[in-house]
């Protein structure tokens, strides 16, 4: 591994900075392929990701969680607002300035089939980091391939073989390694387990502890289970129709969630405790389309508590009544 | 369910011995070796296990719809309603399907067709077991969108499946598996491809229809989570044969082999403590190709003896509750909730 360059950020410092952020798509309709309408798939987010943290973002299919994780690392173009990485907004700089920091910014995908090149060795993979780069000549970046390939768990002789030769959980070790290959500061990881079987999901997120102890990472964790991520995450927002409507440190989300939404979302997930739930929340409905989202607050047409006010106006992200501080709801009411 | 006894204890579906293999470059493989369960009228049972443990290869032998021709049912016996399906002739095999059990596939857009409208698909079922008249057959489609809880069912029925979101989508399908009123639904993940909340709604209305109906449920599926909530009995499979297998309060509170106990302690929960190291269980599945001799958990299992090189048969632990282990006598009580 390259030899680390320290960061200007201690710990508990703000390392990324979302400031109202936003991802609208044009969508196109007509003979003229005008822009008629836009997708809002992510909505005016404000996040900080603190040094050497975990913070988790869940939602459903199509809330954002996705886009604004490419967003970051800029495989996104975001419409507007601000993504701060150690004092520098990477919105506005062009791929060339991008360059340099993008070292210290890395993704996880979710697919570890489609992610990695199947035509490239493992070696040849995890070799490209250091070439795009510039680190090292032929003989170190062996070295550090190695190195690399002992970290994450894999065998030696994984260098001069392909993606297809391994399972689904090595070859996300395989991700994991080349985002971890440059000794970056912040790992975007876009549901890294959810592919995996049950076996193997626990064996991968004990690497990513190891790696975040060991190296100091800061994580933004997105993930749909969310079991999942609050075992990983020191804070979790939740995200609805592409703005957060609930942001709290991970146990106190699950033992007080002020949402609406976020009350269903934990009661619907399915315990390993047989008996069936009664106190289950069913929520009515499907997610709304983000090109055409409703009136007022987001969640209304799905929400049990919504009144006219809710219909109208838009809650803001607000301090949650009563709560600790970093505690924050999206809400008119004090449920 | 649990809760509302079975109407009759004679069990509907009853596998017994099942082996399927697959003709392979590797040679013949045994994706199903010597799978044994029934279920009766009103209960669910759920079969459990992570990709390539011959979950679904179950269910495809069950229904007589596996890849041709590489596989086949090797020996034993699938009886429903005490026929016994792997000698029943194809034509026969036509009206069962659809007609007595009913099928529920993970993926909803793949189990439906994007160039037919849900009225055509889901009339089609009709026309094919019930009756001749197409628009009686395309009334009972609107009745049987309206039972699995879809809005406006007439204009549904003019729509494609893109038209619908993924939850909407599963619920036709349902609609499709029960149109015959089946006695047995086979239910291959479900619940896998949609969103939790959109989960929490179908599972409702799967057990809402089982109760009125009195179906007997397979359900297939890899969520401990689900089977916890859903389900009366369990199958634990591995590498293509039962490991344990029980009532579900049985298997989640006194899990007794080796995997069962490493599968409920590796799964994070609500309450594990945030960041702590979780329980493993080391290396992964093995190949069907390249099994161990004997006990196919042993190059896993933190128990392992000389006496696992010999094959373990389900022994008895409680009343319906067997266990394929040699040493679950000897395991150390743990706690997994």
């Amino acid at each position: 591994m390259d030899t680390p360059s320290s960061s200007p950020v201690s710990p508990g410092e703000p390392i990324l900075e979302l400031r109202d952020l936003c991802m609208h798509f044009p969508v196109h309709e007509g003979v003229f392929n005008r822009t008629a309408k836009y997708c809002k798939a992510v909505d005016g987010v404000t996040l900080t990701l603190n040094a050497g943290e975990t913070l988790g973002l869940v939602g459903e299919s199509g809330c954002g969680k996705s886009t604004l994780g490419k967003c970051i690392v800029r495989l996104n173009q975001p419409t507007s607002g601000e993504i701060i990485f150690e004092g520098t907004d990477l919105a506005p700089l062009k791929r060339k300035q991008l360059k340099p920091l993008r070292r210290h910014l890395q993704m996880v995908f979710q697919d570890p089939v489609e992610s990695l090149n199947a035509r490239h060795t493992i070696g040849e993979t995890l070799t490209e980091p250091f070439i795009i780069h510039g680190i090292g000549d032929t003989e170190s970046r062996r070295a550090s391939v190695a190195a690399l390939l002992d970290r994450v768990g894999l065998p030696a002789n994984a260098v001069d073989r392909y993606p297809f030769e391994f399972s689904g959980g090595q070859r996300q070790r395989i991700g994991l390694a080349r985002a971890i290959a440059l000794n970056p500061r912040v790992l975007i990881c876009d549901e890294p387990v959810s592919a995996l079987d049950v076996s193997i999901q626990s064996q991968v997120l004990n690497l990513f502890l190891e790696l975040q102890r060991e190296m100091g990472l800061s994580y933004l964790f997105i993930a749909h289970n969310l079991a999942v991520v609050k075992h990983v995450s020191d804070r979790i927002a939740i995200m609805y129709l592409g703005r957060v409507v609930e942001l709290a440190p991970a146990d106190e989300i699950y033992q007080t969630p002020r949402h609406p939404y976020t009350r269903a979302l934990i009661s619907a997930i399915p315990q390993p405790k047989p008996g069936r739930k009664s106190q289950r929340i069913i929520m009515e409905g499907d997610v709304p389309s983000p090109i055409d989202p409703p009136s007022g607050c987001p969640f209304h047409p799905r929400c049990p508590h919504a009144t006219d006010k809710c219909r109208t106006e838009v809650p803001s992200l607000r301090k949650a009544p009563h709560a600790a501080t970093g505690h924050t709801v999206s809400c008119h009411y004090d449920l | 369910m649990s809760d509302s006894p079975s109407p009759s204890s004679v069990p509907v579906l009853e596998v017994d011995k099942l082996v399927t293999t697959f003709d392979t470059d590797e040679g013949t493989l045994t994706a199903v070796d010597g799978v044994s369960f029934s279920v009766s009228a009103g209960r669910t049972l759920g079969i459990v296990g992570e990709s390539g443990c011959g979950k679904s290869v179950t269910a495809l032998s069950i229904m007589r719809l596996l890849p041709q021709p590489m596989g086949r049912i090797a020996s034993g016996q699938i009886r429903l309603e005490g026929r016994d399906l792997v000698t029943l002739p194809i034509e026969e095999m036509h009206k069962i399907r659809g007609g007595r059990i009913g099928m529920i596939f993970q993926e909803p857009m793949t189990a439906l067709n994007p160039v037919h409208t849900i009225g055509r698909q889901l009339s089609e079922v009709f026309l094919l077991h019930i009756t001749q008249d197409v628009k009686e057959a395309w009334a009972k489609g609107i009745v049987m969108l309206e039972k699995v809880g879809i809005p406006a069912p007439v204009e549904r029925m003019h729509e494609y499946p893109h038209q619908l979101s993924g939850g909407m989508r599963q619920r036709v399908v349902i609609a499709m598996a029960l149109a015959c009123e089946p006695s047995v639904v086979i239910a291959d993940e479900p619940t896998t491809a949609l969103d939790v909340t959109i989960q929490a709604q179908i599972l409702e209305l799967m057990q809402q229809l089982q109760r009125d109906l009195g179906l007997a449920i397979v359900l297939i599926t890899h969520d401990l989570g689900v089977v916890a909530e859903t389900c009366d009995d369990v199958v634990v499979m591995y590498a293509g044969r039962v490991a344990e297998t029980g009532p579900v309060e049985q298997i989640f509170n006194h899990p007794s082999h080796p995997y069962t106990r490493g599968l409920l302690e590796s799964i994070p929960r609500l309450t594990t403590p945030r960041k702590a190291e979780l329980p493993v269980i080391k290396g992964m599945v093995p190949s069907l190709a390249d099994l161990p001799d004997g006990c196919r958990f042993q190059n896993r299992c933190p128990h392992r003896t000389d006496k696992c090189a010999e094959m373990p048969l389900l022994e008895q632990v409680a009343d319906d509750h067997a266990c394929a282990c040699h040493h679950w006598r000897e395991l150390p009580a743990i706690n997994v909730s």
